[in-house]
């Protein structure tokens, strides 16, 4: 096995999925709690289904790059969902359901009305579900994923005080001094651009498992916000391990990485558990 | 803690540095002179592998290459000429893609193929075909045909 595995990464595509997936996978857990503290669990899947209707749009107008329409529909969707204020008729949670369906469908249609393929299914499924985006790379997806992932990451340590304290209490942080609307406006720009990136990896319908899953499992064990560092380290974990296994074992690479996210949970789940017990 | 993590900065760089080689990692050549084996990858190695083959044609050329896949033909209505292709799935098998084929020996269709959808397995030299139009294809020439 060990040998196959080293056949495989002398190709050049597969270590490109090993960088990707380990930097999508890292950027995205590192939001993942502050997204569960602000009970915006769902707004990977909903951000991922507009991503997948700019990405419906891209093709009909049949840009080349279609990241310079995903990017600015998918950043602005995250920043009118993310900083409407709190009097809003329609709630956050409505408002996620509304757009996420809206998106879907309306990406759906357009790809059938305006086929520019004769696999419209294949496409659909490969956007929804990952499929093998992320063993089919090339070196300019690769390099646009690391200078985008290195800004996310950045962004993250930079400001982690401040993103640390608008997730607990945003009042709190006000008083203070801190600007709360503009880091609000910053998580959203942040966690557009990490669902985007992570499109290609899990696909659209499986995102929120990667923001979701790692952050979940590292709160079982860790009740700190220390647990944002354990969750990027589950994530990268699971993200490497889903992606050796699928391209070992010739299953789905997105579906295998969120299975891997569910065993780490169900793993971090039990030691809590157990842990608990014996107190 | 501090060795592990500096062991997962020097994975990474090396990581990052692998993205300049982009050469081609062909398979080990084998006795009977096969470069690229798809027979013994995974399903999601041979789906990825073959989209390289289509998308990136050149690195590949003159290469030998075994596939297994499900039979498939085509007849151009313009040239009447008749394509032959060997087919893979995705792991999802939502997605299908292949390669054509060319056998070493002339065969007569349909009687010396194998039926639409049948398996089978190929082995041949990997070449890319020019049309008068610019455009062109990959193609397994002199293949062998098993079926």
């Amino acid at each position: 096995m060990i040998d196959t595995l080293l056949f495989y990464l002398d190709f050049p595509f597969v270590r490109y999925a090993i960088i990707v997936g380990t930097l999508i996978s890292l950027c995205s857990s590192l939001l993942g709690v502050t997204l569960v503290l602000k009970r915006y669990s769902y707004i990977g899947d909903g951000l991922s289904h507009v991503a997948f209707g700019a990405l419906a749009i891209a093709a009909v107008l049949k840009v080349t790059n279609n990241m310079l329409i995903i990017l600015p529909i998918t950043v602005t969707v995250a920043i009118l969902l993310l900083c409407r204020s709190k009097d809003t008729r329609v709630k956050g949670d409505a408002a996620i359901a509304m757009v996420s369906a809206g998106a879907l469908a309306i990406g759906y249609l357009l790809m059938n009305i305006f086929s520019t393929s004769g696999n419209v299914a294949g496409d659909v499924c490969t956007t929804l579900f990952g499929s093998m985006s992320i063993l089919t790379l090339k070196p300019t997806d690769v390099y646009l994923c690391i200078i985008l992932s290195a800004i996310v990451l950045v962004t993250f340590v930079l400001f982690y005080h401040k993103i640390f304290a608008i997730t607990f209490d945003e009042n709190f942080a006000r008083a203070t001094g801190v600007n709360v609307n503009f880091f609000n406006l910053l998580i959203a720009i942040i966690i557009a651009v990490i669902i985007v990136l992570a499109m290609n990896l899990v696909g659209a319908l499986l995102v929120s498992a990667l923001v979701v899953f790692p952050a979940l499992s590292a709160m079982r064990v860790f009740k700190s916000f220390f647990s944002v560092t354990v969750a990027a380290i589950i994530s990268v974990i699971c993200s490497l391990v889903g992606i050796l296994v699928a391209i070992l074992a010739g299953t789905p690479v997105g579906s295998t990485i969120v299975a891997m996210d569910i065993v780490a949970f169900l793993i971090c789940y039990l030691t809590n558990f157990i842990r608990n017990r014996r107190v | 803690m501090y060795k592990a993590l500096s062991r997962i900065t020097i994975i990474a760089i090396l990581c990052i540095f692998s993205l300049s080689t982009s050469s081609v990692a062909a398979g080990k050549v084998s006795a009977n002179h096969v470069d690229i084996d798809l027979t013994k990858m995974s399903s999601t190695m041979v789906y990825s592998m073959v989209f390289q083959m289509v998308t990136e044609p050149k690195k590949f050329i003159g290469k030998t290459i075994k596939m297994k896949g499900v039979f498939s033909s085509y007849q151009d209505e313009e040239t009447g000429r008749r394509f032959f292709g060997c087919v893979i799935k995705d792991a999802l098998a939502c997605c299908s893609q292949g390669l054509a084929f060319e056998t070493a020996k002339v065969r007569r269709y349909p009687n010396d193929y194998p039926d639409e959808g049948a398996s089978i397995t190929i082995v041949g030299t990997f070449e890319f075909e020019k049309e008068e139009d610019g455009i062109g294809f990959p193609i397994i020439k002199n293949a062998k045909l098993y079926k």
